[in-house]
């Protein structure tokens, strides 16, 4: 099991780099090589790290197939409003799984990939259950619930033509500090809309408890998908008043006004966002401790409160003037 | 150099702990469980509830103490006795007690899934019981009081799936009345063990004569009223 070479797609952004620095003190890492547009977000003291566009495929494909990984960690996943809108992260993701994945495939020593999902891929239409587990059929009704199904469908199709094993981590909303999140930076505005007839609990996961997820995902090379969320759960409303800020009751036809405004202030509310203030979202992560061996150590309401708890404005104040 | 402006944070968040003050003793900030029920509001909810129906709750000691189980009451014609015998155990319990049934749409689903409320889905009761929940379902709608209908043998497929007992009880209420019962019966439990969908559909039958049998021993309504009484006895 020593000296294993692992790939992690995505590893400039936040959750990427977290992954990264937990798998360099792992001891049965060999090699670890990483590829994303942005550079890494932390120090990292082992990785080998590659700046490429996502729609530079045929860079990807030369440095995935020289480095010949045993394990490949997709975290390329774009989550719409976080760091690009709807639009473009639909083509970053559709490039990234294109190349990462197609690449994939030529590597004779892969044994295993992992890719990054969300619970979003079981979409909350009318009658949907409220605790979905992993035997439930993906019916996405979200654009980044479509997204991350597709991911998931194309790692499966590579994996069973190349025949090797496929898993699929599905995340709830991913919180943490400097995590680039739609419904973060939404809960932390001064004034935050939420559905009054509604009010549906929906469950959260903290950004190192997803980090550790990979980790032992790729350890025990995972074959199915699994959900990984914070026990608990809280409500739009409960969430707003935790944070203490005010809440905006809304009944639906203001909503179209309300993302507008909220897009002009800098925190638009894409779809899936909307659909948790709207339909909920929760999902049954029991699996994890039995797929994984770890399990999410902050619950839902302790995610909240660190939400909140990081500092809006790190002032540097002015160095006063020296007196000769 | 141009300096940054600074926004009023501390009037901002003076005025906003005036406004949501009053609501906080109504809201705290974590009472929703996993599946979307409010404790802190069910037991808000439970006095008013209790102008209703002031239930009395027999035969506990066939509850498991953690496990899950699936209780299978009757149900007369808007009577709600899912809804109060669900809160009549969870209350003598102390544990929460779900019931199926909630339409999926707001503001009525969102409401029932805040007291506890499930979707009548096979898949969901699996998935309630799997992580050993207690969980009330009722039989078809009936207009007499003392007549049990028929159970849906989909919804006992969950328990037996499960591998959780299926309970009777048998409840009572009337119009008239804040009076109603709800009797836990013991478990129901096959001679013949099957291995396929039989099992279910036996069961589910058998809860229909155990509730029956059960009702029929309970003896209807008693208000204290006679009239009241005869009337109800359809």
């Amino acid at each position: 099991m020593r000296g294993q070479r692992l790939l992690v797609s995505g590893m400039g952004g936040e959750l990427g780099s977290l992954v990264a620095s937990l798998l360099e003190d792992e001891p049965w890492v060999g090699s670890l090589c990483g590829i994303d547009v942005d550079p890494p977000r932390r120090r990292l003291r082992r990785a080998e790290f590659h700046r490429i566009e996502p729609s530079d495929r045929e860079r990807i494909v030369d440095v995935v197939t020289a480095f010949d990984p045993h394990v490949l960690i997709h975290l390329a996943v774009w989550e719409p409003d976080a760091r690009a809108g709807t639009a473009h992260a639909r083509q970053f993701i559709a490039d990234a799984t294109t190349a990462f994945l197609g690449a994939a495939g030529e590597c004779p020593s892969l044994e295993s990939i992992v890719v990054r999902s969300g619970i979003e891929i079981y979409g909350r239409s009318r009658h949907s259950l409220t605790r979905p587990d992993e035997s439930v059929h993906p019916e996405p009704t979200s654009p980044y619930g479509e997204m991350v199904e597709r991911i998931e469908r194309v790692a499966q199709s590579v994996a069973s033509r190349i025949g090797v094993a496929v898993g699929a981590v599905r995340l709830a909303p991913v919180l943490g500090p400097h995590v680039p999140s739609p419904l973060g930076r939404l809960l932390r505005q001064p004034v935050v809309p939420f559905s009054i007839l509604a009010d549906p609990p929906f469950t959260v996961v903290r950004d190192d408890d997803a980090a550790r997820a990979f980790v032992a995902a790729a350890r025990r090379r995972l074959a199915e998908p699994v959900n990984v969320v914070a026990p608990g759960a809280v409500t739009g409303l409960q969430a707003i008043l935790r944070g203490g800020r005010l809440p905006m009751p809304l009944v639906g036809p203001e909503w179209a006004i309300t993302r507008r405004m909220s897009h002009l202030v800098g925190a638009p509310i894409p779809e899936h966002v909307l659909e948790v203030l709207h339909r909920g979202r929760l999902a049954d992560g029991d699996r994890a401790i039995e797929l994984l061996g770890v399990t999410p150590a902050a619950s839902t309401p302790e995610v909240i409160d660190r939400l909140f708890a990081w500092e809006s404005v790190v002032r540097v104040t002015k160095a006063p003037r020296a007196v000769a | 150099m141009a300096d940054l402006i600074q926004l009023p944070r501390r009037a901002a968040a003076s005025t906003i702990n005036a406004v949501t003050a009053p609501l906080r003793p109504l809201l705290p900030p974590n009472s929703v469980d996993e599946w979307g029920r409010d404790d802190h509001l069910v037991r808000i909810i439970q006095p008013f509830a209790r102008l209703r129906w002031d239930v009395s709750v027999g035969g506990l000691q066939h509850l498991p103490a953690r496990k899950g189980a699936l209780l299978i009451t009757n149900e007369r014609r808007l009577s709600f006795s899912p809804l109060y015998v669900a809160w009549a155990l969870s209350n003598a319990t102390d544990r929460p007690v779900r019931f199926v049934g909630r339409p999926d749409h707001a503001p009525f689903g969102a409401a029932l899934r805040r007291v506890g409320a499930l979707l009548d889905d096979p898949t969901e009761v699996h998935g309630a019981l799997r992580h050993g929940e207690l969980v009330v379902m009722g039989t078809a709608a009936t207009s007499h009081p003392r007549y049990a209908g028929a159970v849906d043998h989909e919804l006992v497929g969950a328990a037996v799936t499960t591998g959780v007992a299926v309970i009777p009880v048998a409840s009572m209420s009337t119009a008239f009345s804040r009076t109603a019962r709800a009797e836990v019966g013991v478990p129901i439990r096959m001679r013949t063990k099957r291995r396929g969908p039989l099992a279910e559909i036996e069961i589910a039958e058998a809860a229909q004569r155990h509730l029956q049998r059960m009702l029929d021993e309970l003896g209807g309504v008693q208000t204290g009223v006679a009239p009241i009484d005869w009337l109800t006895e359809g």
